[in-house]
């Protein structure tokens, strides 16, 4: 018995727990934003039951079971921002709601000013966390490694913004600049000059392996090229 | 005793293949189809109501339609019955429930251009109905998939299988997309809106839908 046929009654039992806990969520929320989200929470419990399959067929089944949940969220979600245009044209009509004297209408206010610059972790997980993201990007190679690594190195750039220690953008558009160029080229020379050259010229192939070989290295050596240029 | 398709939807015609999607047609089918797009083209092609609202202690007020909302409308209208009438001949219980889901989204649309509260709450309360009866329609299509390793209602009607728990997880799902009887209450407040012709097709379309699910449960 192969795992997805192990494991398929456990996930359709996953499924409904989780959309009947979303349900219960529903009963209880009274905030309409949180209602119409709690629902898209049950429409991802179905796409559990859908998956639990593991066929093709259900991979097929996914997609517009996905479309669709999703048509739908922004539909209702459409509506909610028409009514609440609507309410705030009639906001001098004041409507009442049911027992509105005994509800709490202020959310109680916090008079200490809190430093956000000061909090500690806003210096070191930032940090922490792209360093992962580019080592492990740099490690992945390829597409989603590149990805994987630019999304690091957004993040961190970003969040010096936050600390007040913003880099210029003139700065990030050069650094990025070089090493896009820098990437194509190598590209250009491991594609177009190695690999072409191998069915072109089959004679020469060990000259045209060291120039992919070496192209490949450059390119992957400029993205761990990196890591030591953003200087922790 | 035996229900195959014929005696349930009627005389069977045959089917019309388009690769995975395969259309069956019935003399159920057929008719309700006909119904489908006979209403579709009456919505296309009339004008929408004006409706005379009476008020206590002031002039009475003519509600209408501006082109403006009824082009949303129309299209959202039109977009349903094409919808319904294609439900009517799908063979495939996976389509059926996209069909539906594809209704709910344009009965929503049909009502999201009026600019009247109870309109948008109702339908808003309708939407969020409709969207959490995605999970028991699809996974009821889902499981019966997994019972019997087909979604096709003709392959279905040959075999005779225990699909009771599907059957109602897939009846429940319809029930809360349609907006029939217990969740009914928000789609009552939807048909109030003016513009006759487009909630005519809401109403047409939930109907044609619940008979055709009923068929459909009656023959897999």
């Amino acid at each position: 018995m192969d795992v997805v046929q192990h494991m398929f009654n456990y996930s359709v039992f996953a499924g409904f727990v989780v959309g009947i806990l979303s349900l219960i969520a529903i009963g209880y929320q009274r905030s309409d934003i949180h209602l119409l989200i709690l629902s898209d929470v049950v429409e991802c419990a179905m796409l559990v039951i859908i998956a639990a399959l593991g066929t093709d067929l259900a991979e097929a089944l996914i997609l517009p079971g996905l479309v669709v949940g999703l048509a739908e969220f922004l539909a209702v979600s459409e509506i909610l921002i028409q009514r609440c245009k609507l309410r705030k044209k009639e906001k001098n009509k004041r409507v009442s709601k049911l027992f509105e004297e005994f509800l709490v209408v202020e959310e109680p206010k916090v008079e200490v000013d809190i430093e956000h610059p000061k909090m500690e972790i806003l210096y070191s997980a930032s940090r922490f966390i792209s360093l992962i993201l580019v080592i492990y990007g740099a490690f992945l190679t390829g597409f989603t490694g590149g990805a994987v690594m630019s999304v690091g190195l957004l993040f961190y750039l970003l969040s010096q913004g936050i600390v007040s220690r913003g880099i210029s953008s003139e700065d990030i558009k050069d650094f990025w600049e070089a090493v896009a160029g820098f990437s194509g080229i190598m590209w250009a020379l491991w594609i177009i000059l190695g690999f072409i050259g191998f069915y072109l010229f089959p004679d020469h192939y060990v000259t045209f392996l060291l120039i992919a070989g070496g192209a490949l290295a450059l390119k992957v050596g400029s993205k761990l090229g990196l890591i030591g240029d953003l200087k922790f | 005793m035996f229900l195959n398709i014929t005696s349930v939807a009627g005389k069977f015609y045959g089917y019309i293949p388009f690769g995975d999607i395969v259309l069956y047609v019935t003399e159920f089918s057929a008719i309700s189809f006909v119904i489908a797009l006979f209403f579709t083209l009456v919505v296309y092609f009339t004008k929408p109501e004006k409706q005379l609202e009476s008020q206590i202690g002031g002039f009475d007020r003519l509600n209408y339609v501006s082109l403006e909302e009824l082009k949303i409308r129309r299209l959202m209208a039109i977009l349903c019955g094409i919808c319904t009438a294609f439900a009517m001949l799908t063979g495939d219980l996976f389509n059926y429930a996209l069909f539906l889901a594809v209704i709910g989204i344009a009965n929503i649309g049909i009502v999201s251009a009026v600019k009247k509260e109870w309109v948008l709450n109702a339908a808003y309360y309708y939407g969020i109905i409709a969207m959490i009866s995605t999970l028991p329609l699809f996974g009821g299509a889902a499981l019966i998939l997994a019972k019997t390793g087909t979604l096709s209602i003709l392959e279905l009607a040959g075999k005779h299988q225990d699909l009771l728990f599907q059957k109602m997880l897939y009846a429940a799902g319809m029930v809360g997309e349609t907006g029939v009887a217990p969740f009914y209450a928000a789609k009552a407040e939807m048909f109030r809106a003016p513009g006759a012709p487009y909630i005519l097709m809401i109403h047409l379309s939930s109907l044609l839908i619940v008979i055709r699910t009923a068929e459909i449960l009656l023959t897999i």
